[in-house]
């Protein structure tokens, strides 16, 4: 199991559109994938899940990968968290 | 209502809405019934689960054919943020929380799979309902269109694929995904009881060429697929089962309109000048930056409103950031300069939605325009900073919705001030002399506009408030929507005044109601001196015909006697008098003579958009 550590950087927080890239990013891996709120946690591949956490943009989330490409799987995750989801600045 | 007659012909009735995009179709009508779906909850034996399962695996995977053709059209023709509204859906389709719990409950109770459907998305709508976070109530229409989709393919209801080409689309409401769907069948027209020119289907239709007319309230209850309708675009009315003489003469009609198209070619390139060289102004509203290239093709100088609701709805009020807004707007002013482009301040209430859960005795009269923006500086701050950045990159006005008062405006234009402050302290670029105009849409500002005019650098008249305040008469109230006359002598009378003491100190004039696109209204408010005329940019040849098509004391002539009139059929009457012996090309279509039979209405108590 791995887990990191991320904030939500693009400037309208996890909406519509930066949901749906974590759902079909995480898709592409066998790994399970949970994302923690505040104590709170969703499954990572459930778009309904991503979108009722509502992070607002500065939010810190805990992304916890388990199964066999679990660092595939939190590599690419990060990433799109730290590209802020290919939003402007 | 009214009884079917078998046998009997049926009847002949004329249905008046608001044009949402110009053209004329006649074709039969396809009934597009979005009401709730009734879902009944059927037991299946054991044995028939495997086969349920099977029939709701299959229905899924309609769905996300769907909604992948429906993403990818919207990607093309709204946007990025539009399609993503798509793919979210898709993406539904396979959630665990749906797609697993469905299956399972259907393998638990031993039901039918629509019931599964029903309970396990009524579940989640239950939750999101209940959320206080904007985003997530917005959401609820999301799961509402997942499950509908759902069960209409479970019953194999041959939804849209049953719409031929050649038919004009009748419904309640049509929702963004389902214009773009029918967009791609070669639909003649689009129909709606509710909705306004900027509802979605009214912004695509536009897009698309496609005529349309919303706000036909009770028209989806009175038309049967089949039926054949004439759906006319221009004047916003929609004739049910015409007689053998209406259908003449809307092929008439039809005709003499393909041909005006074809004969506004020559004029879009042209200036909107009088023959005697009195220069006016033709601009374009717009709320989406896809529908720019229309500036181009319909000869516009520039946009004289762009709403920015649609924006703000699209991501949710609050999730909307300055440097997002900053992205949108500087692409806008940087493709539209060196003209300028007007950029009203959201505009919410009303009709139109509010980000917060919000209900209004009369909301008209309510939380509305600069009211909400006063009150709510998370909206208002973040807005006045993108604009004002957005202006070193082109030529920027800034418009202020919904005034009522001059200390409501003072209050305003100090906020304006302390925002351009911080701007400077930040070290940020912006044009320091901005214009800032103010909307005139409450008879209140139009009677004081004299003393408006000396705080403000440009009005922009908004006709179809105006007319609404002005007559006290609420146009999606079928019991009174026939008294909404956009060319009464009142209504008249007050745009004359506001033109004049703006002029007195002045600074320029534009309307950005329907009136401004409406060619029978151009010469009287040409005439009364009005500057600009901003319009949907389809719309705008055939003001500039008229514009070209007189002399410019001709038309304040026409002005001084449109004023004297007692009412609105006598303006009308004297307008139409006056463009016929202008011979202005759409002068044709309407001089002849208005098809026979009442305007019907349902009885059905005024609708509220939501």
């Amino acid at each position: 199991m791995i887990v990191r550590e991320v904030v939500v950087k693009n400037k309208s927080g996890l909406h519509t559109r930066p949901a749906s890239m974590i759902v079909r990013t995480a898709a592409r891996f066998k790994s399970d994938f949970f994302i923690e709120k505040d104590g709170y946690e969703i499954n990572g591949k459930s778009i309904i899940g991503v979108m009722t956490l509502a992070a607002e943009p500065g939010a810190r989330l805990r992304l916890i990968f388990d199964g066999e490409d679990e660092e595939e799987a939190a590599k690419a995750i990060v990433a799109l968290f730290e590209q802020g989801f290919g939003e402007i600045d | 209502m009214e009884q079917r007659q078998v046998q009997a012909e049926a009847q002949e009735r004329v249905f008046v809405g608001i044009p949402a995009a110009p053209g004329i179709a006649i074709g039969p009508a396809y009934l597009f019934n979005k009401r709730e779906v009734v879902v009944e909850a059927r037991s299946i034996a054991e044995a028939e689960v495997t086969a349920e399962l099977e029939r709701f695996e299959q229905a899924v995977q309609r769905a996300e054919r769907d909604l992948d053709k429906i993403s990818s059209v919207a990607r093309e023709k709204l946007g990025e943020e539009s399609a993503a509204v798509f793919e979210a859906q898709r993406l539904m389709l396979r959630d665990e929380s749906v797609y697993d719990r469905i299956r399972e409950y259907i393998r638990t109770h031993h039901c039918n799979a629509d019931y599964a459907v029903a309970r396990v998305l009524d579940e989640h709508l239950k939750r999101l309902e209940a959320s206080s976070n904007a985003y997530l109530q917005e959401r609820v229409a999301d799961l509402i269109d997942v499950k509908e989709r759902l069960i209409r393919h479970l019953r194999r209801e041959k939804l849209l694929s049953a719409v031929h080409p050649e038919h004009i689309i009748v419904a309640e409401n049509l929702s963004a995904a389902d214009v773009v769907l029918f967009s791609r069948r070669g639909i003649l027209g689009c129909a709606t009881d509710h909705g306004g020119p900027t509802s979605h289907v009214s912004i695509m239709a536009r897009a698309l060429g496609v005529p349309a007319v919303v706000s036909l309230h009770g028209l989806s209850d009175s038309v049967q697929t089949g039926d054949l309708i004439i759906l006319d675009g221009i004047q916003g009315r929609v004739v049910v089962s015409p007689r053998p003489e209406t259908l003449t003469l809307y092929r008439t009609r039809q005709e003499r309109y393909r041909r005006l198209l074809q004969d506004q070619q020559h004029l879009i390139p042209l200036p909107a000048e009088t023959l005697d060289g009195r220069r006016f102004i033709l601009r374009a509203n717009l709320e989406l930056i896809e529908e720019l290239d229309l500036l181009q093709k319909y000869g516009a100088e520039g946009i004289g409103l762009f709403r920015t609701e649609v924006l703000f709805l699209m991501r949710g009020p609050l999730n909307i950031s300055e440097d997002y807004q900053l992205h949108i707007y500087r692409q806008i002013v940087e493709q539209v300069k060196p003209a300028p482009t007007t950029f009203r301040l959201l505009d919410l209430g009303g009709d139109k939605m509010l980000p917060i859960a919000h209900r209004e005795h009369n909301p008209f009269l309510g939380w509305r325009g600069l009211r909400v923006l006063l009150d709510r500086p998370e909206l208002l701050l973040p807005q006045l900073r993108a604009l004002l950045r957005a202006s070193a990159y082109g030529p920027v006005r800034i418009l202020v919705p919904m005034v009522t008062a001059l200390d409501e405006y003072h209050r305003f234009l100090e906020v304006l001030e302390q925002v351009k402050a911080e701007l400077r302290t930040r070290g940020e670029r912006f044009d320091e002399t901005v214009p800032v105009g103010i909307m005139v849409e409450v008879p209140s500002v139009a009677l004081m506009a004299d003393l408006f005019a000396e705080e403000a650098d440009f009005f922009s008249i908004g006709t179809n408030d105006l007319t609404q305040y002005t007559l006290a008469v609420d146009r999606g109230n079928d019991l009174v929507a026939q008294l909404y006359e956009a060319l009464h002598p009142a209504v008249l009378r007050l745009i004359k005044h506001t033109i004049e003491a703006a002029h007195r100190h002045g600074i320029p004039v534009s309307l950005c109601g329907e009136l401004a696109g409406d060619p029978q209204a151009t010469p009287i408010l040409a005439g009364m001196g009005l500057d600009e005329f901003s319009a949907s940019p389809p719309y705008l040849p055939e003001v500039k015909r008229v514009i070209r098509a007189m002399q410019f004391n001709e038309a304040q002539e026409l002005a001084a006697q449109a004023l004297q009139c007692r009412t609105a059929a006598e303006v009308a009457a004297l307008v139409n008098k006056w463009l016929q012996e202008h011979g202005c090309g759409l002068l044709q279509y309407m001089q002849t003579e208005e098809p026979a039979g009442g305007n019907v209405r349902s009885t059905a108590s005024s609708l509220q958009e939501s």
